[in-house]
């Protein structure tokens, strides 16, 4: 078995039924992604994209077929074994950040390790690494009313950073950024996966940004249109 | 996550909507407060009551003569009753088993007078008996004994109200008082006594603090009285040695002296302690009544707890998707929201804790409804609110740990 094989997806499923209808979110999908990949997974709006985001993430579990995360069937799990997963496997970046408003920056990353167990020395310093590692030492204290978009975007990449996970699961990164801060954004994505080793999967329907990944996946009526290296990257300088 | 955290998320979101907190907590507090309100005035009563009784001697059968007009007392006399007497108390002494002791006493209403003061009161004639079983306490001084008794000497021992009016600061021990046309040397003074505020069978309400004491055979020699036909005494006071006989023991003494008095009903008999028994039940019923008032108050608050805990989870639909995200489980969820309802409630508690001992201070202060306070029952308010906290705060917590993070993530 290869041993950079990180997630295996085979014959994923999806179907929700509304009604008498019953949709087909994603119809026998199969993926495959090692370890210190930077793979983007773009489609149009209702391609499901995000249902399949939704899956990889552990918010959700599908109806046909298997899903090895490090040779582990997620689709098996309960519960608690899904929360689990999310906690130490999976680090979230939402399009709109969602950060706890009452949290300062530090709390917020802090936030993860307190539902791991970690005590809360540890936790402090580890969130503390993970905002410098952002370059947000110097915004540790503020909440996110006082931090621009870009800011808000790097506390939220710290918070998923922090508990060390398998994957970085990010979901239109930029969609609530002006360009310039996109690109940034962009850059730190980049930096992560050349420095730091990081998987790091962009769910995205801007061919742009789907651009800055090594490996495009596209996906179309819920079932992979094409899946290849990504010859002209976008470079960040 | 450790659970201080859950109480400091919980103690934040308390203080973030102040109004909002303190509204829903208004349930609480009044819960609370009229546990502790109702449970103290409910044991004042109780207090009161035993103090009444202890008084009274929860040993003790009274035989007391009815009050009568003359017409009444003509009637009986014709029809050959005696009346209250020593014999009486003779018989009863030789044939009732089970007496330790008996007190006689007949009594007048008169003036007492010390130089220019005079004051209206009761003159009572006892035997020295009456000191021990009617747990009366002397305050300086000595009450009347034997020797005062068998002399019948011409003493007397006051209560402390009168005492005081006759002599204010003056020593009033050894000092000459004088009734109708007797002077009498005040020997004792008694320590005051709780006003004896309700009339209880043949007892009158009535302030004992008033009375003045003089040896029984001293006033049956010298005390004229108004009526010829008045009996040689007006009650008699039987201490028994066991109070798990009073009931036989006192139909005993009705059979006898109504043999003695020919039939005559002349006269009533007290039990103080079947008394205080029968009081304690009615009590049991007004107190249930105030406890399923106060738990009714409880239940509401607890509904208002709940109402805006629903409130709350949905308002905060999106913060549940995020933490369970990043990995919070059901239970993390239910944790937290469940610490927010039992933290209103305590918080609550105290409030309601604080309110209602003052409430039970206020109404001993400014009214004459006597509280007493005891901890238990601010424990088991405080307890309730606690309670009522977990029960009504553990639907929206689940509520809240049921939501699918999928869709709560996305909440607008």
């Amino acid at each position: 078995m290869n041993d950079k094989l990180l997630i295996e997806i085979t014959h994923i499923t999806k179907r929700y039924e509304m009604g008498d209808n019953v949709v087909m979110a994603l119809q026998d999908v199969n993926l495959k992604i090692e370890r210190g990949e930077y793979l983007s997974i773009m489609g149009p709006s209702g391609s499901g994209k995000s249902t399949f985001m939704n899956i990889l993430g552990c918010l959700d579990t599908p109806s046909i077929g298997e899903y090895k995360f490090r040779g582990v069937d997620v689709s098996k799990l309960d519960d608690d074994a899904l929360s689990a997963m999310r906690n130490k496997e999976i680090g979230f970046v939402f399009q709109n950040f969602n950060l706890l408003p009452k949290l300062n920056a530090v709390q917020n990353v802090e936030l993860p390790l307190a539902y791991a167990g970690v005590p809360a020395a540890e936790r402090r310093e580890r969130a503390i690494r993970a905002l410098e590692r952002v370059k947000l030492a110097d915004r540790m204290y503020h909440k996110p009313s006082e931090l621009s978009g870009g800011q808000r975007q790097r506390v939220a990449i710290a918070r998923a950073l922090v508990t060390n996970p398998g994957i970085l699961l990010a979901d239109e990164p930029t969609g609530a950024l002006d360009s310039k801060t996109g690109v940034e954004i962009m850059r730190l994505f980049d930096e992560l996966h050349r420095e730091g080793d990081n998987t790091i999967i962009l769910i995205t329907h801007e061919q742009e940004i789907a651009n800055y990944a090594i490996r495009n996946v596209y996906i179309k009526d819920g079932t992979i249109h094409y899946d290849r290296l990504n010859t002209n990257r976008t470079i960040v300088t | 996550m450790e659970y201080s955290e859950n109480i400091k998320v919980a103690w934040q979101g308390l203080t973030d909507h102040k109004f909002r907190s303190f509204l829903t907590m208004l349930g609480i507090i009044f819960g609370v407060a009229s546990v502790i309100a109702m449970l103290s005035i409910g044991e004042g009563a109780k207090r009161e009551a035993i103090a009444k009784y202890q008084d009274l001697g929860v040993n003790n059968i009274i035989v007391r003569e009815k009050d009568m007009t003359d017409e009444e007392l003509e009637e009986v006399r014709t029809k050959f009753s005696p009346g209250l007497s020593l014999h009486d108390a003779e018989v009863i002494r030789e044939i009732v088993p089970g007496v330790s002791r008996i007190a006689a006493q007949a009594e007048i209403n008169a003036d007492v007078k010390y130089t220019n003061r005079s004051v209206k009161s009761s003159v009572i004639g006892v035997t020295p008996e009456f000191y021990d079983i009617l747990n009366y306490k002397i305050n300086e001084g000595e009450f009347i004994g034997n020797l005062h008794y068998n002399g019948k000497q011409k003493v007397c021992v006051l209560g402390a109200g009168i005492a005081f009016t006759l002599f204010q600061k003056e020593e009033p021990i050894g000092k000459m008082i004088k009734i109708e046309d007797q002077w009498l040397e005040v020997i004792g003074v008694l320590e005051s006594k709780a006003l004896f505020t309700e009339t209880v069978g043949e007892l009158a309400a009535r302030d004992l603090n008033t009375d003045v004491y003089v040896p029984l055979s001293m006033f049956l020699d010298r005390f004229s009285r108004g009526n010829t036909l008045d009996s040689e005494i007006q009650q008699l006071t039987i201490q028994v040695e066991n109070s798990e006989h009073l009931m036989e023991t006192s139909t005993l003494i009705n059979e006898i002296v109504k043999r003695h008095h020919f039939n005559n009903e002349d006269y009533g008999i007290v039990i103080p302690f079947e008394l205080l028994k029968q009081e304690e039940k009615e009590r049991q019923i007004y107190n249930f009544l105030l406890g399923a008032i106060a738990a009714i108050s409880l239940l509401v608050g607890g509904i208002g707890i709940m109402n805006i805990m629903l409130a709350t989870v949905m308002e905060r639909t999106r913060e549940i998707g995020i933490r369970r995200a990043i990995g919070a489980r059901k239970r993390d969820i239910m944790t937290q929201f469940v610490t927010e309802a039992v933290v209103i409630s305590i918080a609550g508690g105290i409030v309601g804790v604080v309110a209602g001992v003052s409430l039970s201070l206020l109404v001993s202060v400014f009214t004459d409804v006597s509280t007493y306070i005891r901890l238990y029952s601010i424990v088991i308010a405080f307890a309730f609110s606690v309670v009522v906290g977990v029960v009504f705060g553990y639907l929206p917590a689940k509520n809240a740990a049921n939501l699918k993070p999928v869709d709560s993530i996305r909440y607008e």
